[in-house]
């Protein structure tokens, strides 16, 4: 490879001037002539509770109504609005048990704010004033909140497909007596010299992505239902909503806006089924759902709360014998993607460490909560809470350096990852071990924290994480990719990977120019509507660059060698003695004999005869170079993060100094780009650990469902950090890319905890660790200060 | 019906544009901003003043605009994002917001950008600890914080220069 131009550079983001100036277009920025009013009618009385009437009829009176909508105007067809079930086959999502129990509008409500009817209008106002006189006589259910209360033999169930409210256990088929893992779990600890177990409670948090919901539909006069909306999954939310209307996908398109963040919120649909079954009740008129935070925070799916079981067992020298553990999900109201989140929270357990023996078991109980679905790291936060908090608890009681053990006992390079099935490809944990270390100055302060007496102390924790690049094997990997030369030679990309924000069309553009050969100014993405592009399965799984990059990278490949195949018949000389210099190619060695690359393009379009021989000027065609790309690894990245701070004993307040992330993400195609998913990721980890958690009264009411009382880490509150990109090159990763959009959550998480650990002696197993728990623990205990 | 309440006139300038419209008082000032005058670029984030994606500058002095009605803006001087750059190009902030990457999706930036512009216009070498404070009010997502701390810092130096 020669040296590299483009990739590897940190170059302007093709989305930025639109972004700096405001002109980007957001999905609640669209409107259209005519625009109609959707209102989504929502029960806040109860949060469990039968409809047994539903009067609408004062609604519709009012003036400027266009239309009101119960459960019996719209489709009887019930949908899954996670898009999850779509990427198993039909066998394994059989023997998975995934469903589609949810109505677009219920008559059986399973969570306060849970969408019984809808009005369109002529305006918001409107909409809102007849959503008021909407007369609803409800039956009330009793709530359940824990998976004790809803799995009770008596409960009323949520859907007769899930017996017991169990929405999901790890499956007899696959996985025999309802666990993964190996050995024999059980005669290990036997022969342990340390054997701890704990019950710890990760939180269910919101991602408050920056942008609210907000959604135009419009059924129009060629009868197409189209959907403007700011989802990671356009393609397979067009299935979903052609399937759900019984509509040709040829009929139906989702154009995709500018996206406000994501981070899973909008992985599959949360209100498309709702936009467009008003837009198909108002043909020829567009209809705009704007939804307000405090709606948005209930009806996007969240972080999966989870009690979470662990037993661990050691040999004196550290050897790690046995873990046992078991998830138990708060699934919330409706199923989603409940079978892949009970099971990749084992899977990243049974990925990162050398257990020889190992046994996980996952299971999600339905309760009156919003939905739960994907959020940034899926189950990985959830496992390092635990898993690192663990291991540190170990080495504290066998006195082992904690990072010595992670050194030695981490999974690398050629072990089984995380869902046992295929090698690591690529592993440089060490070295970020080793470089983090270095920059926080590890050594010094572990020691230096080690005694301390006052009312202010110090602590310094490390953990460790890797994830996933795409989600192969588990479940469908797939992106198809166009690249059409123009008649100047610059390149079209058609190909439907999303940006969510993160930058992804950026980094993807990099990878075209940079395999095309040419400047990034003559490359473009041409992403956006659901049906100008192939199929690809969207943003999730950090798999853009990895799955996408690759995707691209063949097909500009294959355009670069139609490109240079006519050159060596023009050149009379063979395609590998060519190079391409500056749209100019070449014969190597001999920069005199070369052609242009524009005149080529534009005389496979151009194509005229030639007078004098009667034979065309030059070969026939546009150049166009298309894939359909299937992953066969997913290339890992693995990842350390320390975190240094202080807790004030006398108010619980936690004081965060100082934030060390070190990511092997193989190479670093943008590398400011990469810097900014691990701090922005750390971010949210630290909010997971800290200060972020979704709370519910006991009538399953909400009690924070806004930015002023959901507390998220603010500017004041972050750490100094740094970023450390570990490039060792993965051997299957475009340009030897792994991933990095999910992995900076992850282990802030477990180093805020440990170094909270170093800091007070003690282990805090519920998330999220506020003052509150410090103090109450610190008093329960009675710290001394001398 | 009574909550039906008669239109207020009001006289607007907004970006150097004066504007003369007739609101109903219950208006927010950032829906008149979006809805009435299509200047989108300032945004809704959480609808109870906390995230600060509809900041603009009301006679020079941050205000969040879902948080004022449209009727309180009667004669007043606002400025919003799509006000910033000049004939002559991008505002520095803007520029060094593109330059290291201050910014991931973007929604919190508007907001952002005009927050940091009336601390330089009145502190032209801030502090980490001054930005910071000054962004209090500015929730974002995606970075982290750490690019945009940078991007003001940048454009601090550039407008110092200039």
């Amino acid at each position: 490879m020669t040296e590299l131009k483009t990739v590897g550079k940190s170059i302007e983001r093709v989305d930025i001037k639109a972004k700096v100036l405001g002109t980007a277009v957001y999905a609640a920025d669209i409107k259209l002539p005519g625009m109609l009013h959707g209102k989504i009618v929502r029960c806040f009385e109860h949060a469990h509770a039968k409809v047994v009437h539903l009067d609408l009829s004062a609604a519709a009176a009012v003036p400027g109504v266009v239309k009101v909508l119960g459960p019996k105007d719209v489709t009887s067809k019930t949908y899954n609005q996670s898009v999850i079930d779509l990427m198993a086959s039909k066998t394994e999502g059989a023997m998975l048990g995934d469903i589609e129990e949810q109505h677009i509008f219920t008559e059986h409500v399973k969570f306060w704010g849970d969408g019984i009817a809808g009005i369109i209008a002529v305006s918001e106002e409107v909409a809102e004033r007849a959503a008021k006189l909407v007369r609803v006589e409800y039956e009330p259910l009793p709530v359940y909140i824990t998976p004790e209360e809803s799995g009770h033999p008596e409960a009323v169930q949520f859907t007769p497909h899930k017996p017991g409210n169990r929405a999901f256990q790890l499956p007899e088929e696959m996985f025999p007596g309802n666990a993964l893992g190996w050995g024999d779990v059980d005669k290990a600890f036997e022969e342990a010299d340390l054997v701890i177990e704990d019950t710890f409670y990760t939180p269910k948090q919101k991602q408050c992505q920056m942008e609210p919901n907000s959604y135009v539909a419009l059924y129009d006069d060629s009868n197409r239902l189209n959907c403007w909306t700011s989802g990671q999954m356009p393609k397979l939310v067009h299935e979903k909503i052609a399937r759900l209307f019984d509509l040709p996908m040829s009929r139906v398109t989702i154009h995709q806006t500018v996206v406000g963040g994501g981070f899973g919120a909008r992985l599959g649909m949360v209100l498309e089924p709702e936009i467009c079954a008003m837009a198909l009740a108002v043909p020829g008129r567009p209809v705009k759902i704007q939804q307000p935070r405090e709606e948005d925070w209930l009806t996007s799916p969240s972080r999966h709360p989870a009690r979470y079981w662990m037993k661990i067992g050691f040999r004196k020298d550290g050897t790690p014998l046995a873990v046992d553990a078991k998830s138990v999900n708060f699934k919330g109201g409706y199923y989603l993607d409940g079978s892949a989140l009970a099971s990749t929270t084992g899977f990243w357990l049974q990925g990162m460490y050398k257990f020889e023996n190992l046994r996980y078991k996952g299971e999600s109980y339905f309760t009156n909560q919003p939905v739960c679905g994907a959020f940034r790291g899926y189950g990985n936060p959830q496992t390092n809470f635990v898993l690192e908090q663990m291991i540190e608890r170990a080495c504290v009681q066998l006195d082992l350096d904690p990072l010595e053990w992670r050194r030695k006992w981490h999974k690398e390079t050629g072990d089984m990852s995380w869902l046992n099935a295929t090698p690591y490809t690529s592993c440089a944990l060490n070295d970020c071990l080793d470089r983090g270390a270095e920059v926080i100055g590890w050594a010094q302060k572990r020691k230096k924290y080690a005694n301390q007496t006052g009312p202010k102390r110090r602590g310094i924790g490390v953990a460790v994480g890797n994830h996933t690049s795409g989600a192969f094997p588990m479940i469908l990997e797939h992106t198809t990719c166009t690249v059409r030369l123009n008649e100047d030679a610059s390149a079209t990309v058609l190909v439907a990977c999303s940006d969510m924000g993160q930058g992804a069309h950026t980094s993807l553009t990099q990878i075209a120019a940079e395999t095309l050969g040419w400047p990034i100014e003559d490359v473009r993405l041409e992403t956006g509507d659901s049906d100008a592009n192939g199929f690809d399965i969207g943003a999730h799984a950090s798999r853009t660059l990895y799955v996408g990059g690759a995707a691209i990278m063949k097909a500009c490949q294959d355009a670069r060698g139609q490109l240079l195949d006519r050159a060596a018949r023009i050149l009379k000389v063979n395609r590998d003695e060519l190079d391409i210099d500056n749209k100019t190619i070449f014969v190597e060695g001999e920069p005199e004999r070369s052609v242009s690359a524009v005149d080529i393009c534009r005389t496979g379009i151009y194509n005229f005869i030639d007078h004098a021989t009667g034979l065309p000027e030059g070969e026939l065609g546009q150049i166009q170079a298309y894939v359909s790309y299937k992953p066969d690894q997913n290339s890992p990245p693995f990842f350390a993060t320390f975190v240094e701070l202080e807790v004030d004993t006398e108010t619980g307040e936690v004081e965060l100094l100082e934030l060390v992330s070190s990511h092997d993400i193989g190479k670093a195609i943008h590398p400011a780009i990469c810097e900014g998913q691990m701090e922005g990721g750390a971010q949210q980890g630290l909010g997971m650990v800290l200060t972020e958690e979704m709370y519910f009264d006991e009538r399953g009411f909400a009690i924070n469902n806004s930015f002023t009382d959901y507390k998220m880490l603010g500017a004041s509150d972050m750490p100094k950090m740094t970023s450390i990109l570990v490039e060792n090159g993965d051997p299957y990763g475009p340009f030897g890319a792994k991933s990095v959009g999910e992995a900076g959550v992850v282990t802030p998480v477990g180093a805020t905890a440990n170094a909270i650990y170093q800091a007070t002696g003690i282990q805090f197993t519920q998330g999220p660790i506020t003052p509150e728990k410090i103090l109450h623990e610190i008093r329960k205990r009675g710290l001394t200060y001398d | 019906m009574s909550e039906f309440v008669e239109a207020v006139d009001i006289e607007v300038t907004v970006n150097g544009k004066t504007y003369q419209r007739s609101v109903e008082p219950r208006l927010l000032l950032v829906e008149f901003l979006r809805e009435e005058l299509g200047l989108t670029g300032t945004h809704i984030g959480c609808d109870t003043s906390y995230c600060g994606a509809c900041t603009i500058h009301m006679n020079g002095a941050p205000v969040k605009s879902c948080t004022l009605f449209a009727v309180q803006a009667d004669g007043q001087t606002l400025t919003t994002v799509e006000g910033l750059a000049t004939d002559a190009g991008l505002h520095p902030l803007q520029k060094a917001f593109s330059e290291h990457h201050g910014l991931q999706c973007g929604y919190c930036t508007p907001g952002m950008l005009m927050s940091a512009k009336a601390l330089l216009e009145r502190n032209p070498n801030p502090s980490d600890k001054e930005i910071k404070k000054q962004i209090a009010g500015n929730v974002c997502r995606c970075t982290g914080y750490q690019n945009i701390i940078k991007s003001v810092h940048a454009a601090a130096a550039e407008m110092r220069e200039s």
